[in-house]
């Protein structure tokens, strides 16, 4: 199993590291937009909470063991905290904490697709290597 | 002046035969992509009655980080479609003369053999006339292959023109500016290296009368004045400026857009209709800006070293801890000047800490993260 896993891991990351950061930066974009559909598809709005909470953990998450990587540069540190702060943000807004008032129900789908239009700026938006990048998309990929 | 008229026909075929070849030869050769289109000429006289009213320049960045999706999940590249909005204005204009540069990422034919990373398309009067594959890193000044294009090509002009400069990127850095380009990770790339580009092009005599920056971020004190003597107004976002971009659909129809010569209005419009079409389907800030440069020298000037001493302090510190701010929220930069030669149209993020933020001074500064 564990051989498996190392396996399906190298393969990816040979595969996206010659597919390079834009591939990477595309998949998170993915992510987040394939949530934002499954959101608009459900009609109940404690399950479009739910979608969006998920959606934003597993990113959280994939950060977080990405940043514990000894593979990961100062730089990479800075800018992933950065991304961390960002989606923190959007967890709080969604939950209405830190001074946010909480997404109304009607405004879900809405707020789905403020969450994919944030990353899709034309800002310099890369602040994370490639490296750090192809490990935070295969360890989404390998929690979905 | 001769002119280099190429019928597209005529280009594609040793295109092919070329690109053939070289699959043949792949691995002797170091490249493999399209030889240029050997022009020939038209009539003489012919085109005389068809010179251009309108030159359109239009650089369209597309290396890396530009896929957005439609609130439906469809996934579009912002390039791609800036460069389709970009043919269809070549096409309906039966009076212009139309450069286009399709900045690429760099592919490698069988992972070593690098490719042409830049394709260019000249248009007149609504016809392709020419299209070929160049090299973007040929050269020591980053347009250098853009503005040798730009020369060999373009066409004897009328005593007037309207010129016309469209830019669609990710925002152009005012400091730093390496890692712009995915594929060239060393060479650097700000609002300086674009205003030696524009210098050239206009070679210090004539201005462009419109500036389209299709970016982020662009419209700040420094941004405005560098590109002053090159611009009579300029259209910019001071804020973030989704992937779709600007609105092309008013540079269709120049000969009506511009029917009085008023390029003002017809910036305005452009805006105007930016803005209707991003507040659609956006959910985040939207901020379009309309600057007539004459008019806010007074501010620029009021400013100038204010902004410079900002940015010196900045360029010791990491990317991730600057922000950016609307100037009228740093009281270093408000004067009573501040809104004097301006138009901006405005909406906040529907989400997010700045959603209750009624109004943008249409300038943009930078700061320091708390």
């Amino acid at each position: 199993m564990l051989g498996r896993t190392a396996i399906r891991l190298a393969v990816m990351m040979f595969v996206m590291t010659f597919a390079g950061i834009a591939q990477g930066q595309d998949k998170l974009q993915k992510h987040f937009s394939d949530a934002a559909c499954e959101v608009k598809a459900t009609a109940d709005p404690s399950q479009k909470r739910e979608i969006l909470d998920k959606s934003f953990e597993r990113v959280v998450k994939a950060l977080n063991t990405v940043q514990s990587s000894p593979l990961i540069s100062k730089d990479d540190r800075a800018g992933i905290d950065h991304f961390k702060v960002v989606l923190k943000e959007k967890q709080d807004e969604l939950a209405g904490l830190n001074g946010y008032e909480r997404v109304p129900d009607a405004q879900l789908n809405a707020f789905a697709d403020y969450v994919v239009q944030d990353m899709e700026q034309a800002a310099q938006s890369v602040t994370i290597s490639l490296v750090a990048l192809l490990l935070i998309i295969i360890i989404v990929i390998l929690l979905v | 002046m001769l002119i280099p008229i190429v019928h597209e026909r005529q280009a594609r075929v040793p295109s092919a035969f070329w690109g053939y070849r070289c699959l043949a030869l792949g691995l002797l050769l170091s490249s493999c992509s399209f030889l240029p289109p050997a022009p020939s000429e038209t009539a003489p006289g012919e085109e005389n009655e068809l010179l251009p009213s309108y030159i359109v320049v239009c650089i369209i960045h597309g290396d890396s980080g530009y896929l957005f999706h439609d609130p439906d999940g469809n996934e579009y590249r912002a390039d791609e479609e800036a460069l389709a909005g970009a043919k269809k204005v070549a096409e309906r204009n039966s009076q212009a003369e139309v450069f286009i540069f399709h900045e690429k990422r760099r592919r490698h034919f069988m992972l070593f053999f690098p490719r042409r990373d830049g394709e260019f398309y000249y248009y007149r009067n609504g016809r392709l006339l020419a299209q070929e594959s160049y090299w973007r890193d040929h050269g020591q000044s980053r347009f250098d292959p853009e503005v040798e294009l730009y020369y060999r090509f373009r066409a004897e002009e009328r005593p007037r023109p309207v010129r016309l400069f469209l830019y669609f990127g990710h925002e152009i850095p005012e400091i730093g500016g390496t890692g712009y380009d995915a594929s060239y990770r060393d060479r650097t790339f700000t609002v300086h290296e674009l205003v030696d580009g524009l210098k050239r092009l206009t070679r210090n005599s004539t201005k462009f009368d419109l500036i389209m920056l299709s970016s982020c971020f662009n419209g700040t004190p420094h941004t405005i004045s560098a590109l002053t003597p090159y611009a009579r107004y300029i259209i910019a976002s001071p804020g973030n400026l989704h992937l779709s971009y600007f609105d092309l659909h008013p540079f269709e129809a120049l000969d009506v857009g511009l029917r009085d010569g008023d390029v003002s209005a017809f910036a305005k419009e452009c805006a105007h209709q930016s803005f209707d079409r991003l507040t659609k389907d956006i959910q985040t800030e939207i901020t379009v800006a309309v600057y007539d440069v004459d008019r806010v020298q007074g501010f620029l000037y009021s400013v100038d070293s204010v902004y410079d001493d900002a940015l010196t302090r900045l360029k010791e510190e990491a990317p991730t801890s600057i922000e950016h701010c609307d100037c009228a929220e740093d009281p270093a930069y408000v004067r009573p000047e501040m809104s004097e030669g301006i138009d901006v149209f405005y909406r906040p993020a529907r989400f997010g800490r700045s959603r209750h933020k009624q109004e943008h001074s249409g300038w943009e500064c930078p700061k320091l993260l708390k």
